[in-house]
């Protein structure tokens, strides 16, 4: 039957299939035993957690000096790791919130597993900024509860503390985000699941879904307006981390264009880190009917634009610090480039700027390997950016006695590779609890033909009717 | 109970219905039976049990704070009010230059020490070991009791056995030798006098390990006597220095720091400015001051002397007909040496370091010349501080090997480890049958010693010096003893039968040949007081015999062989702090980076750029040094400093490392599992070089003409503070413009004359930079500090005292290769120019206290605030350690405690500082102007109801300066000492453009050069 009618795009899923058929797709991969693949990441995972949870035990207890830092360099991986998770972060809200706005429908194969990807980015994110701290076990300090000490109490001009608001919002908008979608695919879930404790726990994690026209209106408002909630954050959270640095005085980090440059440096390493984990996705779970060329084809598109603005962002650097006339400005990204830590600057070019024009041909971008290896450069890029602008800026400030280098020591490397621990057992613990793929928003961009003319595996499939504004697939079941 | 019959009154109407009987009984409080309840654990047993368990929980829960005996006095002594300090008067013996000092004591014990402000020699400045002293009385390695045989014994016991011995040796008429260091002390020096007097064949000899006997000599030969006459630096406007580093460690640097800065006074009517050539083949902190540093080979060194000498004595009119050879040194550099000399007779001075009477000779011969004797050089008043003569030294080596000596008593010194015949010595010293140690601690000679009998510690102690002729210093003990140690001179009194403890000694002769010699006091018990009080007394000095000069002495001094080709010359040095080896076991000291090449913790082959780049090394590598050849051949492998300004063919390295004292620094610094030891592979910190030394025709020599280096391809970091060392940016990243930071800011005198450019300067900085309304004001005071560049000499005296003062911890030689040394004060050392003429800034760097303060804005928990006078207030339990504010420092001078520095050590906590916290870790710190002093003075003022003057407060870096270097006052005070320099044309601020408004101005330094030449090197 499609071939009957004119192919103007690709479409955005492979297969003619019916909701029930996208339902059981998606559902199936937590129903059935987890795979031999699935093992061995986690388990890889777990041993990284391990290894990141001993590093920080054994950090904490005996202290920052545990970490190569030095009285000029302050701060190092432990920054460096937080914004680049922060970053990571980014497209899941992008992805969620800006893209639903502007009714991109693509999106509804990889929302889901985006914000849950930037739930845990952020988590891994946050772990930073507290275990950074000299006494930690005083982090919350950082906040502005009422206590007897008087008058003391937080900074409030200090960038630190605009963090604190910043990133606990940001993880708060995105899990309720999050956990709004999964709604409806939490009754799907209940509604397929035996009786047992799942059942139990899907059902009450649904707030009782009965996918009546009423419950589908208030929650695609609130589904709406929590988008356009959320939108601001993606600008925001990036915006103010960028100003840790923009509001300091350290050439190389005292720049007013850091918050657009963090904030499209974030979509940009973000994208790549979805990108990375959408293919190793559809390939792992089986999603390649949802996860599509045309999918990886229009994340490409982002990477490409945002690799763009990123290189102008690095072009305008270099331009203010000549035309600033500030030796020392000057002088800090000279260094960077051709200095002792420069091979971490052209590291950063080459993955950022360089490797990424590749996706201008067609041919790389419709290749899952080459766009994976791209997006994983891209992450590495992204990593040694935020290195290149904490460590090179800060190793050779002002006054030349204090310029010193800076050697990671294995506990910094070991906390690195515990955080993508965590980041990995998360994802892959939600990739077996959680249906990856929005199961409801997918059926929206079904063919209009299949959707009705499915044959109904389930005796109330699609009694519910669907929502005709959002173009939505409905719950497969009502509960009783 | 008795029955109660009598009329019942009753009060109330609920009493009266009452059960009758109990009120009735209510006569007796306590009706029933206490003691026989009936589950025997009653309401007086549950609140005993409960107590005790309240207090047992109470103290197992004090478990990190334990029970301290804070027990006030008996009976309080007058003059003491707990935590209130009191200064007493001593006299330093870090050195045998005799500095004032002014023991700080806090509840009974001595907890800083400072330069007496009021000693006509130290003048208030006190160097680094000075300061650093203190920590040697709390030292859990000194021996607190006498010794026999390496174990511990009592006074009576050692008294016993060694007058026994004694007895034997008197009665064989057998050979007695006292070998000492220079004993500025003449109580001792007559007591050993006497106690030797008592023998048939007693001598007292004594040798300097940081030798200067070839001046002694060349006295001897040209004046007649054997003195060393007392440099007046002061009184010069024109020094020729020849390898003498007298700002850093040669004879008395802090008096001579003192004499130097006063001849270069810049402010004020009338400026004044001193004219100082350096001779010198490596490069010292002398040198490194000097208005004109030339690099001369150490053989080239009596060359370049006898040029001279031919030149000032052409001028003189003495007839002279040498034909001396050309050296390395332009004739230029040496006419317009000679000239400038020649004007300034009578007001210049020729200096000499060389272990070598003839170079000696000549120095004489040209001050002669230039009549300094009797202005620059004092013969009146000579100094004492150095009396070793190592001829005397080499005869009791041979009288050693001999076999001719029967008892050998060693004071002051460790020959084992200092002498270059160290192993042959140890085997000589098994042989004679008495060998006794005064060692305060275990050196390589008290472990061969058959008696150790401890001195205590100068600060438990009563003492006298004689430094300089006439000028006696007392010190007084301050603190209980810790140990049993008696003082020489009461051990010397028991031996000769008639013990008496040191007071009582010293005060008898001081009643019998020194208050004869003075006559402003009437009564002997005043003049005892006031010399307690002010810790010294002049009085008149013993007349020197010197003979008029004698021409017949002088004669040129050839070059000496110069190395071979790829071959160096070897010259020992002594550091800054570590000297000869004396205070090694002092952590202070070990961690202070060297003036010069900012490494700490290590010695090294400091090696000139060229010459590393021609044997292929760099900073850390080691190469080992060869002495002589086959198997005589000595060696020592060390790691190689690249020396800017250093001698193509000389490698210096400093001497006193390596000593079994250091030993203990296994246990420095923090213990994590990448932790690295402070000692090397031989378990010391460094290596002995005193093999490598020669003792030679009645001189130690430190200097050797000619030994090779082998690149060994071992890597041995180097614990150095600083990696750059220019005020340039690498030539490669410079950037048109951006080449020379304005950090250090120099000048030339005619320049600094003329004015013109200090009016600049001044216009520029007048430039309203506010944008805002001022919303930090200071109504009272507002601290600030000026730091006088070009006085300041980077002796680093002031890093010592603030750690002192601070409670800074001692991190280690791992932390400080990690570059995370704690110390609040940091002297920055940049060159400028080329390696053949370099040039040296000292600039002392710590917190400048910004009005702008970058560090405070982005504290996320306003651990660090602005005060209302000014000050940047770090408030350290308020701190969480996000390390925000260090890397927001432009002048990165905050320090993190990366770990909890370990203080196991509990007698050397002793010596903390009580007015200031001790950090954990995870906290930011820095220097906060000794906020604590400023605090106690404020008091005080307040006390008394009088306003604070200027001056009132000193802090530590402040007080200790020998160059007087560094002013603190309140900038609000218009008339104020540090309002003045504020307003000097020389002043400008780090980074001044960047407008943090600091607390902290500089001035410019200074070259005594021609217009032009004094920013050569700036571009």
């Amino acid at each position: 039957m499609a071939e009957a009618y004119p192919v103007l795009h690709e479409p955005w899923l492979v297969g003619s299939k019916s909701p029930a058929q996208v339902t059981e797709d998606v559902c199936s991969t937590m129903e059935r035993k987890p795979t031999a693949v699935w093992w061995i990441g986690l388990a890889v995972s777990l041993f990284f957690l391990g290894v990141g949870v001993v590093a920080v035990t054994y950090q904490i207890a005996t202290g920052i000096g545990t970490w190569g830092l030095n009285n000029t360099v302050g701060w190092a991986f432990d920054i460096t790791n937080f914004v680049f998770w922060i970053g990571i972060g980014h497209a899941g809200t992008l992805i969620s919130a800006i893209l639903f706005l502007f009714r991109q429908r693509w999106r509804t194969s990889v929302n889901r597993s985006a914000e849950a990807m930037t739930i845990f980015a952020v988590i891994c994110a946050g772990i930073f900024p507290v275990i950074h701290m000299g006494r930690p076990w005083l982090a919350f300090w950082m906040f502005p509860y009422p206590n007897y000490r008087g008058p003391l109490w937080i900074n409030f001009r200090s960038p630190l503390v605009w963090d604190a608001f910043a990133i606990s919002t940001y993880f708060t908008i995105s899990l309720v985000f999050w956990y709004l979608g999964l709604i409806p695919d939490l009754a799907t879930v209940r509604d397929r699941t035996q009786s047992g404790w799942r059942r139990k726990l899907a059902g009450v994690l649904c707030l009782g879904w009965n996918s009546s026209y009423r419950t589908w209106q208030r929650y695609e408002t609130v589904y709406m307006l929590l988008a356009g909630l959320a939108t601001p954050l993606v600008v925001s959270v990036h915006t103010i981390v960028s100003w840790d640095f923009a509001t300091a005085v350290i050439p190389g980090w005292h720049t007013t264009i850091f918050p657009p440059y963090f904030v499209a440096g974030a979509i940009f390493s973000g994208m790549a880190m979805v990108l990375t984990l959408m293919l190793v996705a559809r390939k792992a779970m089986g999603l390649e009917d949802f996860i599509t060329q045309r999918h990886v084809g229009a994340m490409c598109k982002i990477v490409l634009a945002t690799s763009g603005i990123v290189a102008l962002a690095y072009a305008t650097e270099f331009f203010t610090a000549f035309y600033s006339g500030n030796p020392y400005e000057q002088f800090a990204f000279w260094n960077r480039a051709f200095g002792p830590m420069g091979w971490g600057y052209w590291i950063m070019v080459s993955c950022n700027i360089v490797i990424p024009q590749l996706l201008w041909s067609r041919r790389v971008r419709s290749s899952f390997v080459a766009v994976f290896v791209i997006a994983i450069l891209v992450n590495v890029g992204m990593w040694f950016e935020r290195f290149v602008i904490i460590v090179t800026s800060l190793h050779r400030d002002f006054l030349p006695s204090n310029w010193m280098s800076y050697t990671p020591t294995i506990i910094e490397l070991a906390t690195l590779a515990g955080s993508f621990g965590l980041f990995f057992t998360c994802f892959l613990l939600f990739c077996r609890f959680v249906p990856v793929i929005a199961i409801a928003e997918v059926k929206g961009i079904l063919r209009h033909d299949q959707r009705h003319e499915a044959p109904r595996a389930h005796t109330l499939a699609g009694h519910a009717p669907a929502p005709a504004t959002a173009l939505r697939g409905s719950a497969e079941e009502v509960h009783p | 109970m008795p029955e109660n019959t009598s009329k019942h009154f009753w009060k109330s109407l609920e009493e009266r219905d009452a059960d009758l009987v109990q009120i009735a009984s209510a006569g007796d409080e306590f009706p029933e039976d206490l003691t026989t309840l009936r589950d025997g654990f009653g309401r007086r047993d549950f609140l005993k049990a409960a107590g005790f368990t309240l207090a047992t929980a109470a103290m197992a829960g004090c478990g990190r704070a334990p029970v301290q005996k804070a027990i006030p006095f008996l009976v309080q002594p007058e003059e003491i009010t707990p935590g209130v300090a009191y200064f007493y008067a001593s006299t330093c013996d870090g050195c045998s230059a005799g500095c004032g000092l002014l023991v700080k004591n806090r509840d009974g014990r001595p907890i800083k020490l400072e330069g007496n402000p009021e000693h006509p020699m130290s003048r208030g400045g006190l160097c680094a070991v000075g300061q650093a002293s203190l920590l040697g009385l709390y030292d859990s390695t000194r021996y607190l009791q006498p010794q026999e045989q390496g174990t511990p014994t009592t006074w009576e016991e050692a008294d016993r056995a060694i007058a026994a011995q004694l007895q034997t040796v008197r009665m064989n008429r057998g050979a007695i030798r006292f070998l000492t260091g220079t004993v500025t002390s003449p109580t001792s020096r007559a007591m050993i006098g006497s106690f030797l007097r008592g023998f048939a064949d007693g001598r007292h000899v004594s040798y300097d390990p940081l030798s200067i006997s070839a001046i002694l000599d060349a006295y001897e030969r040209t004046h007649g006597a054997r003195v060393l006459p007392r440099c007046r630096f002061d009184r010069v406007d024109v020094i020729a220095s020849f390898d003498a580093d007298f700002l850093g460690t040669w004879i008395s640097p802090v008096e001579f720091t003192a004499g130097y800065r006063a001849g270069r006074a810049l402010e004020g009517e009338h400026p004044r400015m001193s004219y100082h050539v350096q001779f010198e083949s490596r490069m010292s902190v002398t040198g490194s001051k000097a208005d004109r540093r030339v690099r001369v080979a150490p053989s080239e060194l009596g060359l370049v002397m006898s040029q001279l000498a031919v030149r000032v004595a052409r001028k003189a009119g003495a007839g002279i007909s040498w034909s001396v050879s050309d050296s390395s040194v332009p004739v230029k550099v040496l006419d317009d040496l000679a000239e400038r000399l020649w004007q300034a007779r009578g007001r210049s001075l020729v200096v000499c370091g060389e272990q070598d009477v003839q170079a000696q000779v000549l120095c004489n011969f040209l001050n002669h010349l230039l009549n300094n004797y009797g202005a620059t050089l004092d013969t009146e008043r000579p100094s004492y501080q150095r009396q070793g003569n190592e001829r005397e030294l080499e005869t009791l080596v041979r009288d050693l090997r001999d076999g001719k000596v029967a008892a050998l008593f060693i004071h002051g010194v460790n020959p084992v480890f200092d002498l270059p015949g160290g192993d042959e010595l140890s085997a000589l010293l098994k042989k004679v049958s008495l060998v006794v140690s005064f060692a305060e601690r275990p050196d390589e000679t008290s472990a061969l010693a058959h008696f150790v009998c401890p001195e205590p510690h100068r600060l438990e102690s009563w003492a006298d010096a004689e430094a300089v002729a006439g000028t006696l210093s007392l010190a007084q003990p301050t603190i209980h003893p810790i140990g049993t140690n008696r003082a020489l001179i009461e051990s010397l009194s028991s031996w000769m039968g008639a013990p008496k403890p040191a007071y009582d000694i010293l005060r008898d002769r001081w009643q019998a040949s020194v208050f004869s010699r003075q006559k402003k006091e009437r009564s002997f018990q005043a003049f005892w007081d006031r010399s307690v009080h002010d810790g010294f007394a002049e009085v008149e000095p013993e007349r020197a015999k010197l003979q008029s000069f004698k021409m017949a002495a002088v004669q040129p001094v050839p070059g000496g062989k110069a190395p071979a080709a790829g071959a160096f010359a070897l010259v020992l040095y002594p550091k800054v702090g570590i000297l000869d080896g004396r205070h090694s076991h002092n952590p202070w000291l070990q961690e202070l980076p060297d003036p010069i090449t900012k490494v700490a913790w290590d010695n090294y082959a400091c090696l000139s750029p060229a010459a590393a780049a021609r044997l292929g090394v760099a900073d850390g590598d080691v190469v080992r040094i060869e002495l002589g050849a086959g198997g005589a051949a000595k060696t020592l492998e060390l790691p190689v400093c690249v020396q800017p300004g250093q001698h193509e063919q000389t490698v210096a390295v400093a001497c006193g490392y390596g000593g079994k004292a250091t030993e203990r620094f296994t246990q420095v610094g923090p213990r994590w599992f990448q932790a690295k030891l402070s000692v090397g592979e031989n378990g010391r910190v460094g290596k002995n070089v005193a093999p490598l030394a020669e003792l030679r025709d009645g001189a130690l020599r430190y200097a050797q003409a000619n030994v090779s280096l082998v690149k060994t391809g071992k890597k041995q970091p180097l614990a150095c503070t600083q990696d750059h060392h220019s005020i340039r940016v690498p030539e490669k990243l410079a950037l048109p413009g951006g080449e020379r930071r304005e950090i250090i800011q120099e000048t030339t005198l005619p320049v600094l004359l003329s004015g013109e450019r200090g009016a600049k300067h001044e216009a520029h900085s007048g430039q309203n930079t506010e944008m805002w309304p001022e919303d930090h004001p200071s109504p009272g005071h507002r601290w600030a500090m000026v730091i006088d560049l070009s006085a300041c000499t980077g002796c680093s005296a002031c890093v010592v005292a603030c750690q002192a003062e601070n409670n800074i911890p001692v991190v280690g030689r791992d932390e400080v290769r990690r570059r995370r040394a704690m110390h609040w004060m940091r002297v920055d050392r940049y060159y400028s120019g080329p390696d053949d003429e370099v040039d040296v800034a000292h600039q002392p760097m710590f917190c400048q206290q910004c009005g702008h303060a970058s560090c405070e804005t982005v504290c996320p928990v306003l651990a660090t605030v602005h005060s209302e006078e000014g000050l940047n207030q770090q408030v350290y339990n308020r701190c969480v350690g996000t390390r925000y504010c260090a890397n927001n420092c432009a002048y990165k001078v905050r320090r993190f405690n990366w770990f909890d520095y370990p203080r196991e050590e509990r007698l050397q906590n002793m010596a903390l500082n009580p007015d200031v916290t001790v950090r954990s870790r995870g906290v930011m710190e820095k220097c906060t102007f000794c906020v604590q002093r400023i605090q106690a003075a404020k008091i005080e003022a307040k006390q008394r109801g009088e306003k604070l003057s200027d001056g009132a407060i000193r802090t530590a870096c402040q007080q200790s300066c020998p160059a007087q270097a560094i002013v603190f006052g309140d900038r609000n005070d218009p008339v104020s000492k540090v309002s003045q320099l504020l307003r000097s044309g020389r002043r400008y601020a780090v980074l001044g453009e960047y407008n943090f408004q600091p607390s902290v101005g500089y001035l410019k330094i200074v070259r005594n050069r021609p217009e032009g030449e004094g920013e050569r090197h700036n571009g």
